[in-house]
């Protein structure tokens, strides 16, 4: 095969990889739902946050803020920015404060009887009438008169505006010119509540680019500012943060790689190869995922492509193991024994993951090995037919390296007792450095700036939202118990906002009473004569006219006749909203929730409700327990993999010796990095352990390699040549991304970074063939 | 329906004495209407101030138009206070766009002026009215004078559509430096609504009973009882 004709094989694979890749890309549902990541919940918050919510009720909502001008152009624009977002699909609500009582619709509007709850304290008697009516005399006389005029014929107690007023949110901010304000006067407040759940985060950001949108063209012209906090708003904010970081490092990375691949192998044509596996790995992992599984987990994606990360080194062992007279195929055929010793070892660990029982262990599995064997084949078969026959540089034939080798022989070689010592004192380290070794918060991994934080705690407070991480549930067994139960806490509720445990409370009752309670008070409703008598005797002597309120006649007999009001009758008004998001139901049982706002006294809250038959759930402590199920799981397939991996060794290299040179430089590495990390006071995570896996990964091959490599000298300086570019490759990327400044980054790259100096020095000092020793066995 | 929002928002530019500035007047010997700006300058108030008032309150509902009368208050320059004193008692204060109504035992309550769009408006034209600011003013009204310097009318016509939609215009009758009625003509129906103020709403207390035809006499007649 000519030059000419290799490199357009190259590049004809590289762009069915290109065009494969935008074909998955397009197909391939990525998701966040953490429901699909995460072990069965065993607990009842677990079971209520991964079957029902998702999420808790206040993770939808984002807090606008808008500031920079005067109050009454700042409320002209919350008016348009809340009539823009009610009437974008992306949002299901959008508050603040200036809906009136035209908010209730028409055909409830009769309903108002057994909604409010005057009826539970006054009879409709002449004596209440007659007090009514006098206030609506007052009322015509007053300012208020134009709001009141139209409703007063069928409505003189205003029950509408009642409602419209028990409906605000619990605890609504005050209102400057009809719209929510802050407390300072400077700011008006919006709620909008997102219909894309709080982990889907291109849902979140097609809301917040449309709530952008929205703010621009009600602001156009003006020096207003919006801001928006919320769990959403963070998501969005931090994957930003994440991509552009992991972007920049990305592309020093790719430049530094394709630099130190010319380098090394001084031909350009060497990173374009180099990439093939790899790149190949990655589609027939995210392809061999979607083939077995509906939809592709974000974490797997993100934990995958940096497990896959060790088949980089495949075609850098191929390059450096080139030389003239050997044809690359032969080269790669003399490779494959070591190389498919790593995979097959490594695989093998990784179908621990496949019998953990969790659906984002399966992924990542299959992911993995998918990647892994792809690569490994596509080094052996489809690559060397790609290379030059006669390479730019023969590595056995530099002067540096034979130098460095020489000096490397004479290190001495650490004998068993010492090098148990070593691993004693790490595993005490490991075992005793203070402070937790698991991180516990989750919002660590990514943390929200603190400027961000702090405002959104103050918006929280001004707006009176819910808070995000505790919920009050009940159950029973269909809605109409739900929503009795929900009624019976309300007192208690409404004590505890009285002793300050709360500062305030949302639940389904507050917008809609139990079938029962409605009954109770259509049965206090006078009949139309009762009625037409105590509106007769309440409007003697009064300024109103005889027939002033035939209409309130009217609507009270069609309140007393009309069937109570049930939650899916909601439908279409703005309540099926707010009833929606705390009243769940699912096949068999349904659930009251109560979001708080607040909440100063959690123990306080959860011992009444727990005392009243309902539970407070935390579910930030929830989530938190799935990931430490997670990790458990993690934690014991990968010592099911370790025992498995030893094996598979043992067996491929059919020596314990042999195995225990390839093994104890591994091992000891990520002893040495675990020691650390820990010495450092670094609290691990997953991240961290999916880190470990990769370096321990890493370091398996550098093992087998250098034990392969036997005493053969030329063969010694071509593999350490490899290794040294391997783990100088793999350094780069990872030594980049320690420095980010998100911890998930740091965690990786300081983790593999530190594993790769680690495994290639014990892989030195342990695996390579000793001068002295003929039970070096190798080819 | 606009007119009690209009008599709150107005009167606060009413003077607090029947202010007649006779000198002025006599030595400028004005034949012809003064000009907005005279009006508007003369009139304007700064805060503190007070005056009585009187106003009809009809509705279809009402077998009688209501008679209201109390006092308008202009306590600071952001806040204006309207208090019924009969036939019941009710403290009205409107600051930042919002009203807060309050009667004796009953919890108060806040309306928002802005759920009402011509009131909008309305709430511009009286910042520029009690600081009687016309370049303010002509941005929400035309305005057009009629009248002498003894016995003035002043007719504000919105521009803003929603307002003119509710609102057909609004005159202001005057003497010299008291501004004395306050007429609002609603565009639909319902028939014109009138407050009178300082010395007009204290002449109408003293003839009470004052019934729909002697306030509006009073209103109109306050420019030629000057002469």
């Amino acid at each position: 095969m000519s030059a000419g004709r290799r490199i357009a094989l190259a590049l004809a694979w590289l762009a069915l990889l290109a065009l494969a890749g935008a074909w998955v890309g397009e197909r391939l549902q990525v998701g966040g739902d953490l429901r699909k990541f995460m072990p069965a919940p065993r607990t009842p918050a677990q079971k209520l946050l991964i079957e029902e919510l998702g999420e808790g009720p206040g993770s939808r909502l984002l807090l606008v803020a808008l500031s920079g001008t005067d109050p009454a152009t700042l409320a002209r624009q919350s008016q348009a920015l809340r009539a823009r977002l009610a009437a974008s699909p992306l949002f299901a609500l959008a508050e603040n404060g200036g809906e009136g009582p035209e908010a209730i619709p028409e055909r409830l509007r009769p309903y108002r009887y057994l909604l409010s709850d005057t009826l539970d304290r006054e009879p409709f008697d002449a004596a209440f009438l007659r007090d009514a009516l006098q206030s609506r005399v007052e009322d015509l006389g007053s300012p208020a008169a134009a709001l009141v005029e139209p409703l007063v014929a069928s409505d003189p107690t205003l029950e509408t505006l009642k409602l419209a007023e028990a409906w605000q949110p619990p605890m609504a901010p005050q209102r400057m010119y009809g719209v929510w304000f802050d407390r300072a006067g400077r700011q008006a407040l919006l709620l909008a509540q997102t219909r894309a759940p709080g982990f889907d985060p291109d849902g979140q950001r097609a809301a917040l680019d449309a709530l952008q949108a929205a703010f621009a063209a009600v602001s156009a012209g003006t020096p207003a500012r919006m801001e928006a906090t919320g769990p959403g708003a963070f998501s969005v904010e931090v994957a930003a943060r994440t991509a552009r970081e992991a972007g920049w490092i990305g592309t020093v990375d790719t430049l530094s790689l394709v630099l130190l691949l010319w380098f090394a192998y001084r031909s350009w044509k060497a990173p374009l190869l180099g990439v093939l596996p790899l790149a190949s790995a990655g589609l027939a992992g995210l392809a061999a995922v979607a083939a077995l599984f509906d939809g592709v987990h974000g974490i797997t994606v993100a934990f995958g492509f940096t497990l896959i990360g060790v088949v980089q080194d495949y075609p850098i062992h191929l390059f450096s193991h080139q030389r003239a007279g050997l044809a690359p195929r032969d080269s790669a055929r003399a490779l494959w024994p070591t190389l498919a010793t790593g995979v097959a070892s490594t695989c093998i660990a990784y179908v621990t993951f496949l019998v953990s029982g969790v659906e984002g262990l399966e992924q990542l599995a299959v992911f993995t090995i998918a990647g892994l064997a792809s690569a490994a084949l596509a080094t052996r078969l489809l690559l060397p037919p790609l290379l030059d026959p006669v390479p730019a540089v023969d590595a056995a034939e530099s002067r540096r390296l034979a130098r460095l080798w020489t000096r490397i022989e004479r290190l001495p070689r650490p004998r068993p007792v010492p090098l148990a010592l070593f691993a004693a004192a790490m595993l005490a380290i490991v075992a005793f450095a203070p402070g937790p070794t698991w991180q516990g918060d989750l919002s660590k991994l990514a943390p929200v700036p603190p400027e961000a934080m702090r405002r959104d705690a103050q918006l929280r407070a001004e707006l009176g939202a819910p808070d995000v991480r505790y919920v009050v549930a009940l159950q029973a067994r269909d809605v109409e118990g739900a929503l009795r139960r929900a009624e019976g806490l309300r007192p208690v509720l409404d004590a505890l906002v009285q002793r300050g445990a709360i500062a305030g409370y949302d639940s389904a009752a507050r917008y809609l009473p139990s079938a029962a309670r409605q009954r109770a008070r259509q049965a206090a409703l006078p009949d139309d004569a009762t009625l037409r008598e105590a509106l007769a005797r309440a409007l003697r002597d009064s300024p109103f006219r005889a027939d002033a309120f035939d209409a309130f006649v009217a609507d009270v007999a069609a309140a007393r006749a009309a069937p109570p009001l049930r939650p899916c009758d909601l439908a279409g008004t703005p309540l099926a909203t707010a009833v929606g998001g705390l009243l769940l139901e699912r096949d068999g049982h349904a659930t009251a929730l109560v979001s708080l706002a607040g909440l100063a006294q959690p123990d306080e809250v959860a011992r009444t409700v727990r005392a009243n038959g309902a539970r407070l759930l935390d579910l930030k402590q929830a989530s938190e327990s799935l990931v430490v199920a997670y990790r458990d799981r993690v934690l014991l397939a990968l010592a099911v993999a370790a025992v498995l991996l030893v094996a598979t060794v043992w067996i491929a290299l059919r020596s314990r010796r042999r195995a225990l040179r390839v093994l104890a430089p591994m091992a000891l590495a990520m002893l040495l990095v675990l020691a650390l990390l820990r010495g450092c006071g670094v609290e691990l995570n997953l991240f961290h352990l999916v880190a470990l896996i990769l370096g321990a990964g890493l370091g398996l091959d550098y093992a087998l390699f250098f034990e392969h490599a036997g005493d053969d000298r030329a063969e010694q300086l071509r593999t350490l040549h490899a290794v040294i570019v391997c783990s100088l490759t793999t350094l780069l990327v990872f030594a980049l991304l320690a420095l980010s400044s998100i911890p998930v980054l740091r965690a990786i790259g300081s983790t593999v970074a530190l594993g790769v100096v680690a495994n290639f020095a014990f892989a030195l000092l342990l695996a390579r063939a000793a001068p002295a020793r003929p039970a070096g066995r190798g080819t | 329906m606009l007119a009690p929002a209009l008599a709150t928002a107005m009167p606060a530019i009413a003077s607090t004495q029947a202010r007649v500035d006779a000198a002025a007047s006599a030595a400028q010997a004005a034949a012809m209407a003064p000009d907005p700006a005279w009006i508007l300058a003369h009139v304007a108030r700064p805060a503190p101030s007070s005056t009585p008032f009187v106003e009809l309150r009809d509705s279809k509902l009402l077998k009688a138009p209501l008679r209201i009368s109390g006092e308008y208050r202009h306590p600071d320059a952001s806040t204006l206070v309207r208090e019924v004193r009969a036939p019941y008692a009710e403290t009205t204060t409107i600051r930042a766009g919002e009203a807060t109504i309050e009667r004796l035992g009953k919890p108060a309550r806040r309306v928002s002026l802005s759920r009402f769009p011509e009131l909008a408006g309305l709430q511009q034209g009286f910042g520029a009215l009690l600081a009687g600011d016309v370049a303010a003013l002509q941005r929400h009204y035309r305005l057009a004078s009629e009248g002498r310097r003894e016995a003035w009318r002043l007719v504000l016509t919105p521009i803003d559509a929603a307002v003119a939609r509710r609102v057909r215009g609004i005159v202001l009758h005057g003497r010299g430096a008291e501004l004395r009625c306050i007429e609002t003509e609603p565009a639909g129906e319902g028939g014109t609504q009138r407050t009178l103020l300082a010395g007009a709403a204290r002449d109408a207390t003293a003839s009470a009973p004052a019934d729909a035809a002697a306030i509006a006499a009073a209103c109109g007649g306050a420019g030629s009882g000057g002469a």
